[in-house]
């Protein structure tokens, strides 16, 4: 994308499409080729440059996010190679803080968006469903920082925590009900009560915070 | 004997005397005593009626109290007495209340909003003390004032900076009842907090500067004046944190002094109060720091026990001195020899501290707000504004000048006076119908889940993560840097080793759910027994939890949904525990626990091996019968218990384990022989639980129940599961013992684990319901997990005794561990069977249910925390 960038046109057509401000998308870009060594699309490896990154226990799981072509909203589903700007930003979008002039509309929509892409994280085989078993990775990645906290007490844990899931989202189950995973629509209702647009941001600020090269 | 009292007197000591008043030596103590005692009787008084209680905050009501009481000691003594003492007031009283709020600060909203904190605290702060101080002086200048205010422009700041200062302690008493939502209460309650420096600062240097004369003033006192700020705020934060450290380190060693573990977190804050108030640094700062930081480390150092009473009494403490504080203030409004009224200045600074208190944030929430991610918007704003109540902080500065130096002193105390009773009375009493008509966004008290905790971890980390893609150095960057060292080494540094290795957040809630879950049924008395409940346990539990569980749980997990820094809720109803408690004792339970047992006193010891004795002598027990059951009936099936101690066991959590059997009930006429399908109950202890709830806990640790299906008839071999892991065993159950065919419920305790029948399909016995209620009631009152629920489903071939089964066993079926299910027709069966006699016929209907089961199941964790019902399954 590199020389295209500085189009003003597609400047402001990503601008539109991600909400950045063409400050911000500049900054991208200039961190984008860092990562990416100047090449236009970053493959998985280039996270590894990444030196901060390596101590972050769920980092397989976030990576992964950035190239997975649910959250690229695109249409088909899978692992992408590589990623251009314009998806890396796409990602980098879910992240956005919200804004003041939003309406309820929006503000549901984008408070949406911002939980499929967490839930994607989860559903690591992409059935639409968080498993058991996927759960039950997410929490072992999670606690994986902590050398003495066996695998067994991270299951237990996953295993908790979907039984609860099943108790808020399905409510009283019959008897021969199978709850087989947290759908959308489920992973929703948990998060109903919590501002999740509060929370799941960062802040993309300008020149000086964009950090020196590694 | 003669009266002895009154003839001897001082003049004759010879005479041995029976009794002699002294009041003397004891007034002192036996004024503050009273005084507490008052004041206390008070705060019962008020909360008799709900009414006026959830109309009138109680500091308003307390400070009416003080001035009655106050009246009163007016017209008795012609005196005014007992008044707020500065010295009083800045040693004992302050201290605790703010210790309190710093130690039960939800840290992480803390520093989350710490910007924000800080810019309001300094800059609003240094803002309001100038601006009212300049309005004031011009007003003065205006000639607005009576001639008798002689101040000049130094005396008006002077003032200005210790009315302008919001104080913790009223701010606390009011928005605790207020339940706004948990950014604007911690923005407030921070800023409450951290002001202080300024306030104390700007005190000290005008002060001086008063003292000093305007004439007297050079360019370098300004300059030593900035450089006092900095000094005394960052010094008072330092000594908070030196200090901070220390108890840290000191609680990693008390071990073996568990007793007096409290103690250290009092002391060492109170010293590092008096060691910040001594180099004139900021105490409430030092004291503040000094409980935020340590807490997470003392914590997970002290015991459980240790735990509650360092929250029971900093509660008790600050309460009572909170309550002292407003009643004296009461007190000290009567002294008019003390003050002087004048109109226009105490009008002109009600006036001005409000409106410049709500310029102030306006000016700065703007500014804030180009930088803060969650704008505060202007209902905030408002409730900023108007939350900016001034308390005993002001008195007690005010009271402090010195009437030489200060002229307008008199004046001042008015104001002040006024200016308090006016935020606290009415800004208190209006500020609940506010919040409630600017519908304020309340904090919504709800429990946190197990899920939102691994979210808002997971969060912790996406953000950190992305963060470190973007190559922003933000705020999560830093924080994931803080934890990391803090993982690396200054929790090692600081905390146990055993505490260390189990230091998990997501643990943590996860530990402290189940216990919630746990005290929620105990709440609902232990025994609810529905179908509905028993298929899903803890959904009907969290919807219907009583609001006082929750907040103490919340409470004791420190987490930062719970801002009320004052209140402790009432305990859980203790009959129901008791309830529960005795019921499991006396259901066939195997071991009765000898509360009593241990008569010796020891004051340094709380009798901690109790426990462990009676661990040791319910695992031998245990041990012993198992040992019988499998040399008795050499083939039989027996139930396993999972070695389900795996983490707890750095934890100190005492797992007992107690065989309760099924209590065999009225088969024993024409059913000779009982079948089981040994229903294995394994639920891990909670220590926290066995701890809460003081004494009727002991037996409750840990108990495997296990439940005997009952046949008609048993015979022979039976194959158990059908997936095999294990041979499958014939059973030639032993035949009951007289006193099981006579006595049902002490049969079960001579009685051997598990009998398995081939019949065993038909799970439900006979006198299911007793074993259900009993096992259930128990099990939920001791430690049921939010996945209970899933017990029925953790169902497993019976298998010979093998520790290591759960873990065999999963391996058996991996794929099917993906799924859930939440059956409710064993329980459901067990009524409908329990009700009716054992009939064959009616087991049989049960069959198909059966079947069906099996494909649902769920390998049952290692963890003990599930319920696994060991049901031979017929082939």
């Amino acid at each position: 994308m590199g020389s295209a960038h500085s189009v003003p046109a597609e400047m402001r057509e990503l601008a539109d499409r991600t909400g950045f401000t063409s400050e911000q998308i500049e900054h991208l870009h200039r961190r984008f080729k860092q990562l990416s060594q100047d090449q236009l699309t970053i493959r998985k490896e280039n996270f590894d440059s990444i030196p901060d990154l390596e101590f972050n226990p769920i980092r397989g799981k976030i990576v992964h996010a950035f190239f997975d072509k649910r959250n690229l909203r695109q249409e088909s589903d899978g692992l992408a190679e590589e990623i251009n700007f314009e998806d890396f930003l796409t990602i980098m979008s879910y992240f956005r803080p919200i804004e003041m002039n939003m309406d309820e509309e929006q503000l549901d929509r984008f408070r949406k968006e911002k939980l499929k892409f967490l839930f994607h994280m989860y559903d690591s085989d992409h059935d639409g469903k968080i498993t058991l078993q996927e759960y039950r990775n997410v929490v072992e990645e999670l606690l994986s920082g902590n050398p003495h906290l066996e695998k067994e007490s991270a299951r237990s844990i996953a295993d908790g925590a979907m039984m609860e899931a099943a108790s808020i989202c399905v409510g009283q189950m019959g008897p021969d009900q199978v709850y087989e995973g947290i759908t959308f629509e489920d992973f929703l209702k948990m998060w109903q009560g919590i501002d999740i647009e509060t929370k799941m941001h960062v802040r993309f600020l300008n020149v000086d915070t964009i950090a020196h090269c590694y | 004997m003669h009266p002895p009292a009154a003839s001897p007197g001082p003049a004759a000591p010879a005479g041995a005397e029976l009794l002699r008043w002294q009041w003397r030596e004891v007034q002192a103590p036996c004024l503050v005593a009273a005084w507490i005692l008052v004041a206390s009787l008070a705060k019962i008084v008020f909360h008799l009626s709900r009414k006026v209680t959830s109309v009138v905050p109680e500091s308003c009501l307390l400070i009416l109290l003080g001035l009655g009481l106050g009246g009163i000691v007016l017209a008795v003594a012609k005196k005014a007495e007992y008044q707020l003492e500065p010295n009083m007031f800045f040693l004992f009283l302050l201290p605790p209340i703010v210790l309190d709020s710093g130690y039960f600060m939800p840290s992480r909203l803390f520093f989350d909003n710490i910007g924000a904190i800080l810019t309001y605290a300094v800059v609003g702060t240094l803002w309001n003390s100038f601006a009212t101080g300049t309005a004031l002086w011009g007003l003065h200048r205006a000639g607005l004032m009576d001639p008798g205010v002689e101040a000049g422009l130094m005396d008006f700041l002077l003032f200005g900076s210790l009315i302008s200062a919001v104080d913790p302690v009223a701010v606390l008493a009011v928005f605790e009842e207020v339940h706004v939502n948990e950014t604007l209460f911690i923005i407030v309650f921070g800023e409450s907090l951290l002001n202080d420096a300024v306030t104390v600062v700007l005190y000290k240097v005008f002060n001086s500067f008063v003292e000093l004369g305007p004439a007297h003033i050079h360019a370098t006192d300004y300059v030593k004046g900035v450089a006092s700020f900095f000094l005394v705020s960052l010094g008072g934060t330092a000594v908070g944190l030196l200090f901070a450290f220390l108890l840290a380190l000191i609680t990693r060693f008390t071990k073996r002094v568990r007793i007096i573990e409290p103690l250290f977190v009092f002391l060492l804050a109170y010293v590092a109060y008096l060691a910040a108030e001594m180099v004139s640094l900021s105490a409430i700062l030092a004291v503040t720091f000094c409980g935020i930081c340590c807490k997470k480390y003392v914590e997970a150092n002290i015991s459980q026990k240790s735990r509650t009473t360092v929250k029971y009494t900093m509660k008790t403490l600050a309460s009572s001195s909170e309550t002292i504080i407003f009643m004296f203030l009461g007190i000290s409004a009567v002294d008019t020899s003390k003050w002087t009224w004048d109109t226009a200045l105490v009008l002109g600074t009600l006036f001005f501290i409000l409106l410049f208190r709500a310029v102030g944030v306006v000016l700065q929430t703007y500014v804030l707000n180009r930088f803060r991610l969650i704008p505060l918007d202007r209902i905030d704003q408002v409730v900023m504004s108007y939350g900016g109540l001034r308390g005993a902080v002001a008195f007690a500065l005010v009271i402090l000048l010195d009437r030489e130096k200060v002229k307008a002193k008199d004046y001042f105390v008015a104001t002040t006076i006024v200016v308090v009773f006016f935020t606290v009375i009415v800004q208190g009493l209006t500020i609940k119908p506010l919040v409630t008509w600017l519908k304020v966004k309340r904090s919504d008290h709800h429990k946190p889940t197990l899920n939102e905790e691994l979210h808002e971890h997971a969060f912790d980390h996406i953000l950190a993560a992305v963060e470190d893609i973007v190559g922003h150095h933000g705020y999560h960057y830093w924080r994931d840097k803080w934890e990391q060292f803090d993982k690396k080494y200054l929790s090692q540094l600081l905390m146990r080793k055993s505490a260390y290795r189990l230091r998990d957040e997501i643990w943590d809630v996860y530990y402290k759910l189940n216990i919630r879950d746990a005290i929620s049924f105990v709440d609902q008395g232990g025994h609810v027994l529905s179908a509905a409940k028993l298929a899903l346990p803890s959904m009907p539990s969290r919807t219907s939890m009583s609001e006082s569980s929750v907040t103490n749980l919340l409470r004791e997990s420190g987490s930062g949904a719970c801002l009320d820094l004052q209140v402790i809720d009432t305990v859980r109803s203790r009959r129901d525990k008791e309830d529960a408690a005795m019921h499991h004792v006396l259901r066939g339970s195997l071991y009765k626990p000898r509360r009593r047992y241990k008569a010796s006193y020891s004051r340094h010891f709380i009798s901690p091996d109790k426990q462990e004795r009676q661990d040791k002598e319910i695992f031998r027990q245990n041990m012993k019968r198992r040992l019988e059951t499998f040399k008795s009936t050499k083939h039989n099936v027996c139930s396993s218990k999972s070695k389900a101690r795996l983490k707890e066991k750095g934890r100190k959590k005492k797992n007992i384990s107690l065989t309760k059997e099924a209590p065999n009930g009225k088969t024993h006429r024409n059913v000779p022989w009982q079948d089981a399908a040994p229903v294995l109950v394994m639920v891990s202890s909670e220590e926290e639980e066995s701890d809460s709830s003081e004494t009727e806990k002991e037996d409750d640790e840990g108990i495997v129940f296990v439940a005997r299906a009952t046949d008609e008839v048993l015979q022979g071999k039976t194959t158990h599961g059908s997936l095999d892991v294990c041979p499958s065993p014939c059973i030639i159950p032993p035949s009951p013992t007289l006193a099981e065919k006579e006595l049902p419920w002490k049969g079960d305790q001579a009685d051997l684990a598990v009998y398995v029948s081939s019949e065993t399909t038909k799970i439900v016995p006979v006198d299911m319901q007793k074993a259900w209620n009993q096992s259930i009631s128990s099990l939920e009152s001791i430690a049921s997990p939010p996945g209970i629920e899933s017990g029925s489903q953790h169902r497993r071939f019976a298998c010979p005794v093998l520790e290591e089964q759960p873990q065999s066993a999963s391996q058996a079926m991996p794929e099917q561990s993906s799924c859930f299910q939440f059956p409710s027709h064993a329980s459901k069966s067990g009524r409908s069977q329990s009700d009716s006699s054992p009939d064959g016929p009616e087991q049989q209907e049960l069959q198909p249910l059966m079947a069906t089961e099996e494909q649902g199941r769920m390998p049952p964790t290692a963890e003990a925390r599930w319920m696994m019902f060991n049901r031979a399954s017929h082939l």
